[in-house]
């Protein structure tokens, strides 16, 4: 597959689980990592410049562990960049499996 | 292995010139990454496919950093260069009569395109052989010291192993330059060149002491401390040098056993270091071959030109960006003083920023 292509799917499913919880940096790569095949060292990039882009905001919780962690908590701003992301993703599927069904017009 | 890793990554940061503030916070990132994984029951190597390699990382972090606007800065020096020293040096022509050796101005522009197109640490490298030119020069033209002047090219190998060697090899690493130096030194001033070898010695009693045993690399160390006088006692008091010698077998033998020396098992295999070895060994084998049949100091010194021209070739791709300092220092040098065209021949410096912005284009 196209690595912009997946990295775009990479970002959108980003969004999607920070959506629906506040997570960690490696929370974030282990949940994508078990669900899809993605590159795991693109993943931290991408949650950095979704963060820069004003996607999310980060805070700093103590953990029993040991150091601080960091947290990501989208933004309204990420809340829209979801939408419009999924908008977009779910017509493209559409008319994806239409073609793929043959149930196009010709 | 963290350390390892976070040392690295900050390493790259650095050398893509990232803010200091943005440095901190990734590799705190990364840090946390790093601990985080390890909780979750991953081995280190699993950790490190799993965050990937540091020079890639960065490649994907790029995109949301903000990187130093120095290189911009850096570009207009190196563009206007040439014509800063196009000005320098009719000013000292025309206002000091310096027309030679003025020309060595533009030497300004090869040296403004290396230390500032490239990463420091290539830019250091990369200045060294005009440096050593330029010092090379003055001590011949200046001094009559053609010879050991040549000595002054070292300097190119020396500073890239400091540069680039981790700093606890460096004392073993340099020692057959420092070995070299001070035998030259020693045979041309004090006529020492029968007890000038044993400088040599530095380089195996350095390497020993990487030794684990320190049982054994004291005995070894002793065992060249007794070598060496058994072979002054026996040179200097009935003359039998090449019995004196014989005394070495006992280093060597320990060294062996102690297995400090198993560097030509190493040797066996890794192609590319063998290769290398054979590189230097015939070069500098050339160059004294020159130097003494024909008297060749004054120009020999160019075939060690070859042995970091080879080290490039073999360890990393052929870049003639790379090669062309050495190149052009050769193509300056060799049409300077055969042809005696120095007046000209600086031309062949400006090959370096062409090459450079030819390759990378």
């Amino acid at each position: 597959m196209n690595t912009q292509f997946k990295k775009g799917i990479v970002e959108m499913c980003i969004l999607s689980l920070i959506s629906r919880k506040d997570m960690y940096g490696f929370e974030v790569i282990d949940t994508l990592s078990k669900a899809i095949d993605v590159n795991e060292n693109t993943v931290y990039p991408i949650l950095r410049r979704l963060t820069a882009q004003g996607y999310f905001e980060t805070y700093v919780e103590q953990t029993n562990i040991g150091a601080p962690r960091k947290y990501y908590r989208m933004t309204d701003l990420g809340r829209d960049r979801l939408k419009q992301y999924e908008t977009e993703w779910r017509s493209f599927l559409e008319g994806v499996l239409k073609i793929l069904g043959g149930n196009y017009e010709g | 292995m963290k350390d390892r890793y976070l040392y690295s990554l900050r390493k790259v940061l650095e050398e893509n010139r990232a803010f200091a503030r943005d440095i901190e916070d990734i590799i705190s990132d990364y840090d946390q990454l790093y601990e985080d994984a390890l909780a979750s029951g991953k081995t280190d190597d699993e950790v490190w496919h799993i965050l990937g390699d540091p020079k890639e990382v960065v490649q994907e972090l790029i995109e949301s950093m903000q990187l130093k606007k120095e290189k911009n800065i850096k570009t207009k020096i190196v563009a206007t260069m040439p014509f800063i020293s196009l000005i320098i040096f009719f000013l000292l022509g025309f206002v000091e009569g310096l027309w030679h050796p003025g020309w060595l101005v533009f030497l300004l522009i090869p040296i403004s395109a290396i230390l500032f197109e490239s990463k420091l640490k290539d830019g250091i490298v990369g200045v060294t052989p005009f440096v050593s030119v330029i010092i090379y020069l003055i001590l011949g033209w200046g001094y009559g010291l053609w010879h050991p002047g040549w000595l002054v090219f070292f300097s190119i190998p020396v500073v890239a192993i400091i540069v680039n060697v981790d700093i606890r090899d460096i004392p073993v690493a340099l020692s057959p330059f420092v070995a070299t130096i001070i035998f030259i030194v020693l045979g041309t001033y004090y006529q020492l060149w029968n007890l000038g070898w044993l400088v040599f010695l530095i380089i195996p009693m350095l390497g020993t002491l990487k030794h684990q045993n320190k049982v054994q690399l004291v005995l070894i160390e002793l065992s060249y401390i007794l070598a060496i006088i058994f072979y002054l006692y026996m040179g200097y008091t009935y003359s039998a040098w090449y019995y004196g010698a014989i005394g070495f077998i006992l280093p060597l033998t320990l060294s062996i056993v102690f297995g400090v020396i198993k560097i030509a098992i190493n040797l066996r295999n890794d192609k590319k270091a063998r290769i290398l070895l054979s590189i230097i060994l015939a070069t500098i084998i050339l160059f004294f071959v020159l130097g003494f049949t024909v008297n060749g100091w004054v120009w020999a010194w160019q075939v060690l030109l070859v042995i970091p021209m080879a080290g490039i070739i073999i360890y990393d791709k052929v870049r003639l960006t790379a090669l062309m300092p050495f190149i052009s220092v050769i193509l300056f040098f060799s049409i300077g003083y055969f042809f005696t065209l120095f007046h000209l021949s600086w031309l062949a410096f400006l090959l370096i920023p062409i090459v450079a912005i030819i390759e990378n284009a």
